[in-house]
């Protein structure tokens, strides 16, 4: 029987949007807006998914009118590696972005009806939402708009007939069926990859860039915006606030930031979580032999310690610290006032994701990419700016949204190819046919030896990060023993398989960018190199192996020029 | 393991908790609109379910469920 439903059950609509975090979630609107049929799918339930609400609720932009020297400023910062027509792009589009996010019922915390506007830094501003409730007010926006959604359906693989993207497969976690979507554009929104290692990103584990890859779209970025943050070790918790660097220390119990920061030590300074040059003085203080480090807030009060956290963005991340000590004592059992606490960098999540153009389409038709799957290189190769994650989430949602809806508008539908579909699905379930002898978690703590460590990821050297690849290597042949009894543990698997993916796609092409710019910094190579290395790193399926490849970053074709 | 308690009488079903895990480690069983832990070692500890449950059932402790975070240096 040559029939599509021999192999699951198939759902059509017109733009299919998976993951519906918020780059997900703003696409879904976007493209219902724009008069598509649409469905929006994720693996945890609608409303409560993602990174969103267990985040900070902070939505930087700037106004219309600093938009341009914004994006210049951006450009200069970058070296003129970013793709300047994005980073023009997301200025000018975060304000109206902002007031979409409004009109479509954000949880902005308000005064009087109106929203709570900050002034974060020369000309950028931020409103603060409820995180929590948040995507559970814009899911309500949209089942009222009429976008169809489905719970707990893990997206695996994309279906394709010819070179054109038709749809994907899914897994139903709780129902055990397996789903063809048929849709006439897909638009990928599944984050980047945080390798359930951070405890806010454990929901991001690098599944879109690997099914864009299988199905040969190009990814772009890999070796930047991996990234460090500090944290208490006993939570695997970062810990939020301005003013807690002052108070770390070394083993012997000396001041550590002073030694290398000084500048840091007299006057007021903003020391964020994500800081790297706290990173640096805890890596050089452990090296020196001098750790481990610690926070010693003994003796100060509960009060005292909220006040640490003081931000221009007020409450929030006093907030965020009270929270913190209080898991510390409940949880831990720790008292922060009497005892110092072990701290340790975390590692946050690895960067790129699949290549989009300024509509938010990838390298092949009728597939787009939106949030942290996505790679518009708009900061260059920086992790971007404070504030604007849910920001460029947005933007990038909402222009994958309105670009798929019209081009659905003109696109006739395409089948889904019988045996495609039938190879993928056999590739997908091969796991369900062997019982295996080692658990999906083996290979995913076995990711986090190659990707976690300073001494690779951070200090990069070709023969280290040849060692890590080994490591990613090992954990391949591992996840080759790897079964599964039913769909929640066929997902564990092509979770850890999409980490090994993320993890090996990184070191290929850290390894192949033979200088330091942005995150990404070579011990071999320590200098920025623009004659040879001003140009993006790709990587793209050939007969089932990676590919990498070069592409110039077309400066003379953007506004500002290098001079 | 992670989850040390789950206060299944509070529990009223609302599954906001199987919502926000993020490891599918909690099912909503139907016949007693009841939260179930049902995958309780594949628990990361990320606080979602303890953060976000209206009824206060969980109680969630900082190790997880298949092994220890790998050392950054």
């Amino acid at each position: 029987m040559n029939k599509i439903e021999s192999l699951g059950t198939v759902i059509t609509t017109d733009v299919l949007v998976l993951g519906a975090g918020g780059g997900g979630m703003c696409a879904a609107l976007k493209a219902k807006e724009n008069n598509a049929d649409v469905l929006l799918i994720d693996k945890m339930g609608i409303g409560w998914n993602g990174q969103v609400p267990i985040g900070g609720g902070i939505l930087a932009y700037v106004y219309p009118e600093y938009a341009e020297k914004w994006a210049e400023n951006v450009t200069r910062q970058s070296f003129f590696f970013n793709n300047q027509d994005w980073t023009y792009q997301l200025g000018k589009y975060m304000h109206k972005s902002t007031l979409d996010l409004a009109d479509m019922g954000l949880t902005f915390y308000r005064t009087k009806g109106e929203l709570n506007i900050l002034n974060w830094g020369p000309n950028i501003y931020v409103t603060l939402f409820d995180a929590p409730k948040s995507l559970v007010a814009l899911k309500k926006t949209a089942l009222k708009r009429g976008v169809k959604m489905m719970d707990k359906i893990y997206a695996i693989d994309l279906l394709k007939n010819g070179d054109k993207v038709v749809g994907a497969i899914g897994l139903g976690l709780v129902d055990g069926k397996t789903y063809l979507f048929n849709a006439k554009a897909v638009i990928i929104a599944t984050g980047n990859c945080g390798y359930m290692h951070e405890k806010t990103y454990s929901s991001v584990l690098g599944e879109g860039a690997a099914m864009g890859y299988r199905a040969s779209a190009q990814l772009v970025n890999a070796e930047f915006s991996s990234s460090y943050v500090w944290g208490i070790k006993v939570l695997g918790k970062e810990l939020m606030g301005i003013h807690f660097y002052l108070y770390l220390e070394n083993a012997r119990g000396e001041k550590i930031m002073g030694k290398y920061y000084p500048e840091l030590m007299t006057g007021k300074h903003s020391v964020y979580t994500f800081d790297p040059r706290v990173i640096d003085a805890m890596q050089k203080e452990v090296n020196a032999g001098l750790g481990p480090i610690y926070i010693n807030l003994k003796g100060l009060s509960d009060a005292e310690i909220a006040g640490l956290a003081e931000d221009q963005v007020e409450g929030l991340t006093h907030l965020m610290a009270n929270d913190t000590m209080k898991l510390l004592r409940e949880k831990a059992g720790i008292d922060p006032t009497k005892e110092r606490m072990e701290m340790w960098p975390r590692y946050l999540y690895s960067g790129g994701g699949l290549r989009i153009d300024i509509n938010g389409k990838t390298t092949l038709d009728g597939l787009y990419a939106a949030g942290g799957a996505s790679s518009n290189s708009w900061s260059g190769g920086g992790g971007g700016q404070g504030g604007l994650g849910v920001q460029s989430a947005a933007v990038t949602g909402f222009v994958a949204g309105e670009n798929a809806a019209k081009y659905t508008g003109q696109a006739k539908r395409f089948e889904i190819d019988f045996n495609q579909a039938k190879n993928a699905i056999e590739r997908v379930m091969a796991p369900m046919q062997h019982e295996g002898n080692v658990d999906a978690a083996e290979v995913a703590y076995r990711i986090h030896e190659a990707v976690v460590p300073m001494k690779y990821n951070r200090q990069r050297e070709a023969g280290r990060m040849k060692e890590a690849l080994a490591i990613v290597k090992d954990a391949k042949e591992k996840l080759s023993r790897v079964g599964a009894k039913d769909f929640h543990d066929l997902a564990r698997y092509h979770s850890a398989e999409s980490m090994t993916i993320a993890a090996e796609f990184t070191y290929k092409a850290a390894l192949m960018r033979e200088e330091s710019r942005a995150g990404h910094f070579r011990e071999d190579f320590p200098q920025r190199d623009d004659k040879n290395w001003f140009k993006w790193i790709t990587i793209e399926q050939k007969d089932g192996t990676p590919r990498l490849s070069t592409l110039p970053v077309p400066v003379e074709k953007y506004r500002l020029q290098l001079k | 393991m992670p989850i040390r308690n789950f206060y299944v009488e509070k529990c009223n079903g609302c599954g906001i908790c199987v919502a926000c895990c993020p490891m599918d480690v909690l099912r909503l069983d139907e016949k007693m609109k009841k939260a179930v832990v049902k995958y309780p070692k594949d628990c990361v500890a990320c606080w979602g379910c303890e953060s976000f449950c209206p009824r206060g059932c969980f109680d969630v402790s900082p190790e997880r469920g298949r092994g220890e975070l790998v050392s950054p240096y």
